[in-house]
């Protein structure tokens, strides 16, 4: 396959687009649907992805790729899934600034444990030793594939979340997040629902970690601060929260432009890239979180239209 | 006719009963109940002045006001009784136990139609791995849901409810989908065009002669005096007069603290 076209630039770009949609399409399932404001998304992508790290350099595990992969991916899916249960059990019956303190404390606290625990992670040194779970060729074609592997994933994810809008469980949610009290009132265990929903995305968020740690090889502290949950979340603020499409056109216009049309094809000077340019993309999205939130706080998409889409599901 | 007196009931019905039931807010006592069964007529009225206690009274009963102290219990005809006040909020509908509100509650984002599917779905439905039970849930309920909204008249079921008057009779039908034993309705005909009220109020004595328990909390005593087997008069807190209508209608207590002279 001729990949002159693709320069690393442009394919670690793309690969952060689909995982940061990814991240806010799960994200809009928890706050979009539940009104759960997570603001620790990376702390279960990071656990996602150095539980991964740890078991797959530092076990000596009796077979290799892809079995290896597979079984370091599922125990990093299973780690952040409980992780949800145990943060979802403790936020679950708290008001919107508990969740955000409690899910915020929680991503501080992964961040601390990555960096304290270096016996296992590293710590501030980082960890290598990561590798495709397969060998198609050179670099360039490895990381194309295990691109487009994560491209088919968030698809997956897309059409997930397309059809919980869709279901009895996304009007359930929805229910949730417009009057718990008036749910609780119809019989519905609000506990429960958000615990699962809090739960099954967690556990989505780590194998997205997981993911992320296969592609980047090197584990690095620094990738599971504030700036991750920073861009799912103004990717899907920006785009709308109530909608499904908001997360990916969200993103697209957001770590979109700047991944990809900013660092890839600007003139930016060299010594830019290793200190700036992230500073630089964190003030932006910033920027850009005031601006939606001051002149379109439902996003470019704007509200939910369920009359519409009831309409389409059943008719008049 | 005496405060939180015991009536021996005429059928075998779902009854509810509230011991030492105490609520206090601010230190201010709102509802102090001794001894007080409900259900022991099919249809049964609440009135008292403002401030009685009547909604906190059915607040408590559903767990959405926990009490201070004291214990609810379901009374189920011919089954086991069940101690509400240790259950959760939302295990009430599960035992059959529902309740109308007072203060008009919707959800904003859900269609009338969204609105009914959700009150009629079973759990089992509504679970992240069963994404695409929809036209299950749809089917199941189609026939039932249509039947109330052709029924009541909601001019557009695939819009979100707007009035007043339409969100009121949303949260009826919601109840009615819930299939109660126990029904409480909290001012359940307040805002309704008279038609409307008519309507609400065959359904409901169709609920009662079909077994179902139900006591309402209505302002309007035109519905109390024509609807109700029997009426409870609440005051300060505590029921201090039951009765036929009629004789609770004509109770010098009950004229000078709640209807006025020119209503008798």
């Amino acid at each position: 396959m001729d990949l002159k076209w693709l320069d690393a630039f442009l394919i670690s770009g793309l690969f952060d687009v689909a995982m940061v949609m990814g991240l806010a399409l799960l994200l809009h399932l928890q706050l979009g649907l539940g009104r759960i404001a997570n603001f620790g998304v990376v702390g279960f992508w990071g656990i996602g992805m150095y539980v991964y790290g740890v078991l797959y350099v530092q076990v000596d595990w009796p077979f290799g790729d892809p079995w290896q992969f597979l079984v370091c991916a599922a125990a990093a899916t299973l780690a952040a899934g409980v992780a949800g249960l145990l943060i979802g059990w403790l936020i679950s019956d708290l008001d919107t600034d508990g969740v955000l303190m409690g899910t915020l404390g929680f991503a501080a606290v992964v961040q601390i444990l990555a960096t304290t625990q270096d016996d296992l992670t590293g710590g501030a040194r980082g960890m290598g030793g990561l590798s495709f779970p397969y060998d198609i060729g050179t670099v360039k074609q490895n990381e194309f594939l295990w691109l487009a592997i994560t491209a088919a994933v968030v698809v997956v994810i897309l059409l997930y979340v397309w059809w919980v809008h869709r279901s009895p469980y996304g009007r359930l949610l929805i229910a949730i997040g417009g009057s718990e009290p008036l749910a609780r009132s119809l019989g519905k265990s609000t506990f429960l629902t958000k615990l699962g929903l809090f739960t099954v995305t967690s556990a989505a968020m780590g194998f997205l970690g997981a993911m992320n740690g296969v592609f980047v090889h090197f584990l690095d502290i620094g990738t599971i601060g504030v700036a991750v949950t920073l861009a799912a979340m103004v990717g899907l603020v920006l785009g709308g929260t109530a909608r499904v499409w908001g997360a990916v056109i969200g993103v697209i216009l957001t770590v979109g432009l700047f991944d990809i049309v900013v660092q890839s094809y600007l003139p930016l000077p060299r010594e830019w890239y290793t200190q700036a340019i992230p500073v630089l993309r964190e003030a932006l999205f910033g920027l850009a979180l005031i601006l939606v939130l001051v002149f379109r706080p439902l996003g470019i998409l704007g509200d939910m239209r369920r009359d519409r889409l009831m309409r389409k599901i059943h008719g008049r | 006719m005496v405060a939180d007196v015991v009536v021996a009931p005429a059928v075998t019905r779902p009854r509810i009963r509230i011991q030492g039931a105490v609520k206090s807010f601010s230190g201010r006592v709102v509802v102090d109940v001794d001894d007080l069964v409900l259900g022991d007529q099919p249809i049964e009225g609440l009135i008292g002045p403002n401030g009685a206690g009547k909604t906190t009274l059915m607040r408590m009963i559903m767990h959405s006001t926990p009490l201070d102290r004291g214990t609810i219990s379901l009374l189920p005809a011919g089954g086991r009784e069940t101690v509400l006040s240790s259950l959760p909020a939302h295990r009430m509908a599960h035992h059959g136990v529902v309740k109308s509100n007072q203060v008009i509650m919707d959800f904003d984002k859900l269609t009338i139609w969204d609105s009914l599917l959700l009150a009629a779905a079973e759990a089992r439905y509504e679970q992240p791995h069963r994404v695409f039970s929809e036209r299950t849930v749809f089917g199941r309920h189609e026939d039932e849901i249509r039947h109330y909204l052709d029924y009541f008249g909601f001019a557009d079921p695939t819009a979100f409810a707007l009035s007043a008057g339409e969100k009121k009779l949303l949260d009826i039908v919601r109840c009615l989908l819930l299939r109660p034993s126990f029904l409480l309705l909290d001012e359940p005909t307040a805002g309704l065009p008279d038609e409307l009220t008519d309507k609400v109020m065959t359904v409901v004595k169709d609920l009662a002669a079909a077994g179902t328990s139900v006591v309402i909390v209505e302002h309007d005593l035109n519905v109390i005096w024509s609807l109700c087997d029997e009426v409870l008069f609440m005051a300060e807190g505590s029921v201090i007069l039951r009765g036929a209508p009629h004789e609770i209608r004509a109770n010098r207590t009950v004229v000078e603290k709640y209807l006025g002279e020119g209503h008798v």
